[in-house]
């Protein structure tokens, strides 16, 4: 386990893929630094508060989330559970091939024993390697940084769960009923995280599993903007950083882990 | 041997007119509001390609106006009967969309993945499988079978 967990605090620093962080220096090479802190904050929080039904999604919004590692309990499973009911997952703990959209990880340092939990669902790449190995382009990125399966097209060959390198996608061996009308999903197509693309656009600008953590009182996840420098969860990675899982591959993740 | 052709001629005709029959005694719970989001002769002919249309625009670009959205459709078209049941796509007299395929022999597998019913009268069932330590997805269905049961019949013939 401990292998696909890389410590990378020093490579984050240094990578170029790193959320916004060339947009942020371009734009205070133009505005300044005055404006830099007020202008492209208030834009882009009134981007993300209220998206009309009729306009499409844009790119001044990247959703990301960031995982407080050391505020995650091993015992609580609230954000899987919300996740299985806010997408009528209903898992079958008979099943060997229910699908899986977030789901616990604890790691253990075989040397010193030390032992972390945390979720791991779709990371959200800025370059999804599912998206590149896709034949029919059902795997893609929407403008706002959301990995989705347009189901329409995916011809459930699976190549997509081939490439994650964080096996966060499941296919759907089994006919399947009673599904939610906000979670269309069948046999034959892949499916994963969709960070709750129904409630984002509804302009809720939260997700299920990070709504459940704060009600729990563990308040572990952060769901917000990443192009929002105002935003909590970039104030958040400001102020104590947030490790990607296999920085290495230079994927620039959505989902950031605090304390890994 | 005349009577025969006569009886033949006979049981032909009353299978041609069995599934008008069947529209027509069906019971359809109304639809909620007195007027569809079109006009209802256009929509009887064209309402897929409004439903296409919206799929991409909602998939790919987030556009979730409620106009032309299956969720809608559903939401209006699916009620309750008088029981309080709201009827499954596998059930071909009372489904609003299940009943009209039927009688038009189209097959169609929207609802292989979208829900045929509005989420309130989902969670009812996942709380009554739940209830009886069923699961949801290990409930048989009619559904599924009929689907296949059809194909093989437009196949056959």
């Amino acid at each position: 386990m401990k292998n696909i967990v890389t410590k990378a605090y020093s490579l984050l620093k240094k990578s170029p893929a790193e959320p916004d962080h060339s947009k942020r220096s371009f734009m205070g090479g133009v505005v300044g630094a005055a404006g830099l802190t007020i202008a492209p904050g208030v834009m882009l929080y009134q981007t993300a508060a209220a998206k009309p039904a009729d306009q499409p999604v844009t790119d001044e919004v990247r959703w990301g989330m960031l995982v407080n590692v050391d505020a995650c309990t091993e015992d609580c499973t609230a954000c899987v559970d919300a996740c299985n009911d806010e997408h009528g997952l209903w898992p079958d703990p008979e099943s060997m091939t229910d699908s899986q959209w977030i789901r616990k990880l604890k790691v253990t340092d075989t040397q010193t024993g030390n032992s972390k939990t945390f979720p791991v669902m779709c990371q959200h790449c800025e370059h999804p390697p599912c998206v590149d190995v896709c034949p029919t382009g059902a795997s893609f990125k929407r403008a706002d940084g959301i990995v989705l399966v347009n189901m329409h097209t995916c011809i459930g060959c699976r190549y997509c769960m081939m490439a994650c390198p964080y096996k966060a996608r499941s296919f759907v061996h089994e006919d399947l009923h009673d599904q939610l009308p906000d979670s269309p999903r069948g046999k034959g197509c892949v499916e994963s995280c969709n960070m709750c693309v129904h409630k984002l656009d509804a302009g809720e600008g939260t997700t299920a599993c990070a709504q459940a953590c704060q009600k729990d009182g563990h308040q572990a996840i952060t769901f917000g903007d990443l192009n929002d420098p105002q935003s909590e969860i970039s104030q958040r990675l400001k102020s104590y950083g947030g490790a990607q899982i296999r920085a290495d591959l230079g994927l620039n993740t959505g989902v950031r882990y605090q304390g890994l | 041997m005349k009577m025969t052709t006569t009886v033949r001629v006979l049981l032909v005709s009353l299978i041609l007119l069995l599934p008008l029959a069947a529209a027509e005694s069906s019971k359809i719970p109304p639809p909620k509001g007195d007027q569809c989001v079109e006009e209802t002769e256009w929509m009887r002919v064209h309402h897929f390609e409004t439903i296409l249309h919206q799929r991409d625009e909602t998939v790919k670009k987030g556009i979730r106006t409620t106009k032309h959205s299956l969720k809608n459709c559903i939401s209006c078209h699916i009620t309750a009967n008088d029981a309080g049941v709201y009827a499954r796509y596998s059930d071909k007299e009372q489904h609003f969309c299940a009943s009209c395929h039927e009688y038009t022999a189209v097959t169609i597998d929207c609802f292989h993945c979208h829900s045929d019913r509005p989420e309130e009268a989902v969670r009812e069932s996942i709380e009554k499988y739940q209830k009886d330590g069923q699961h949801p997805h290990h409930v048989t269905h009619s559904s599924t079978s009929d689907l296949i049961l059809n194909s093989k019949l437009l196949t056959a013939q």
